[in-house]
């Protein structure tokens, strides 16, 4: 076989983007209590986008106009990472970044036993992020328990497939993408993407914050 | 607004056939006993197994018991229905085409769920219900197969584009798995069994199913 210099590129990408927050045992602690003493239907989402479940709770989306102390720092963290994702994906720069008007809506999830989240994307948003305040129990017989999976949104790629594709390794391989996410992971990811949260079985409860951005 | 005549056309449309197969359901309770014999005979390897959902091996179509023969050869037939009603074959050129199907059976139980899936190298895929569970009050998607909104829908949402009717409404579609029913649609349509909030299981028997005309090729066995 020749061996001519092969250059390979993956078209049509899409960014995630993952970092973590160091030291955030106190900051998760504080949130954990804050949003559990909140779990209540003054603070229940009025308008929810899917059938709800009794297992899982979505607070309204206004979480970062709370003025706690511990809601103001993941809201920096979070929003300053959406920020450098958009200077390390796109031409924008800093200063015009800068410059633009930054809008968010931003909610907590608790998720206990059985509770997931279908499959959805976020329509009038750029950019969407979730922080692990909680990870949840590890269940050893469950292992997509809490899985937030990525769709590929390559559709019908896979429809014909032989030993030749089959295998194809990252980026270009044809299948979801799953995070186990840590208490204090943050992933960031293009809005049009479609994502869902699988059944959780742990005893205890999963905690995460989601924010979707836009700019103007 | 105007009041001259408008026709709504809905273009790009996934076929979604259901179907009901009146001698399988007088056979599901005894399908479903001996599906679940077999479940317990024949254990899924542990690295696969999952405690709340029995996923077995693609080879129910080989099985010589009658009963499941007959529901199987049932499922085969609403298949050949569908392809028959969704294409302009003549008679003589359904008759031309050969299938190549492989059919398997799963068995969720209450709060068991099994993740999106689609399926490669196959044009249709047939999800028949053998039994099912009572619908959950406070989980509407228990039960239901929930087949994924396919189409590259526009991100841009707003008080008119996000409320249309059925079938243009962006977003998933659900069929309630009715014990006696088959649905059938395109194999490359991802799909999934939500979690069973209620008490009962949800058994299914699924095929997948391609056709091969004269003169072609075809492809490898399954």
């Amino acid at each position: 076989m020749v061996s001519p210099v092969l250059k390979l590129s993956p078209m049509f990408a899409v960014p995630v983007l993952q970092t973590r927050m160091e030291g955030c045992e106190r900051l998760n602690s504080e949130l954990e209590a804050l949003f559990l003493e909140r779990e209540s239907p003054e603070y229940r989402n009025p308008t929810p986008s899917h059938h709800p479940q009794a297992e899982t709770f979505e607070s309204r989306f206004n979480l970062f106009r709370w003025p706690e102390p511990c809601v103001q720092a993941l809201r920096q963290f979070m929003l300053d990472a959406v920020g450098r994702a958009v200077i390390q994906t796109s031409t924008v720069t800093p200063e015009e970044l800068s410059r633009l008007r930054f809008q968010n809506h931003t909610w907590f999830h608790i998720t206990r036993y059985a509770g997931s989240f279908v499959a959805h994307n976020h329509p009038l948003a750029s950019w969407s992020a979730v922080y692990c305040v909680r990870a949840g129990q590890a269940v050893p017989e469950h292992p997509q328990s809490g899985l937030l999976r990525f769709f590929d949104p390559r559709h019908g790629a896979q429809a014909y497939l032989d030993p030749a594709n089959a295998q194809l390794q990252a980026p270009f391989a044809l299948r979801p993408l799953e995070y186990r996410l840590e208490a204090g992971d943050l992933v960031i990811f293009p809005s049009y993407l479609f994502h869902e949260v699988a059944p959780f079985y742990g005893a205890d409860v999963r905690i995460t914050v989601a924010s979707n951005c836009w700019f103007a | 607004m105007s009041s001259a005549s408008l026709s709504v056309v809905p273009i790009f449309a996934t076929p979604l056939a259901v179907a009901e197969l009146p001698a399988s359901l007088q056979a599901n309770q005894a399908v479903a006993q001996l599906l679940m014999e077999y479940a317990a005979a024949n254990p899924v390897a542990a690295a696969a197994s999952d405690p709340l959902c029995y996923r077995s091996r693609d080879d129910l179509l080989e099985w010589n018991d009658a009963l499941v023969h007959q529901t199987c050869g049932e499922i085969l037939r609403g298949v050949w229905s569908t392809v028959a009603a969704v294409n302009s074959f003549t008679p003589e050129q359904l008759k031309s085409l050969s299938m190549q199907a492989r059919g398997s059976f799963a068995i969720v139980q209450p709060n068991g769920s099994i993740p999106a899936t689609s399926h490669s190298l196959t044009s249709w895929c047939g999800i028949y219900c053998v039994e099912a569970p009572q619908p959950a009050a406070e989980r509407s998607d228990s039960g239901v197969v929930r087949l994924y909104e396919s189409r590259l829908t526009t991100m841009f949402a707003d008080a008119t584009n996000s409320v249309m009717r059925v079938p243009f409404t962006a977003g998933h579609y659900s069929w309630r798995a009715v014990p006696g029913q088959l649905a059938v649609f395109p194999g490359s349509l991802t799909h999934e069994i939500p979690l069973i909030r209620a008490a009962g299981r949800l058994t299914l028997i699924s095929v997948r199913a391609r056709f091969v005309g004269p003169g072609q090729e075809g492809w490898s066995r399954w």
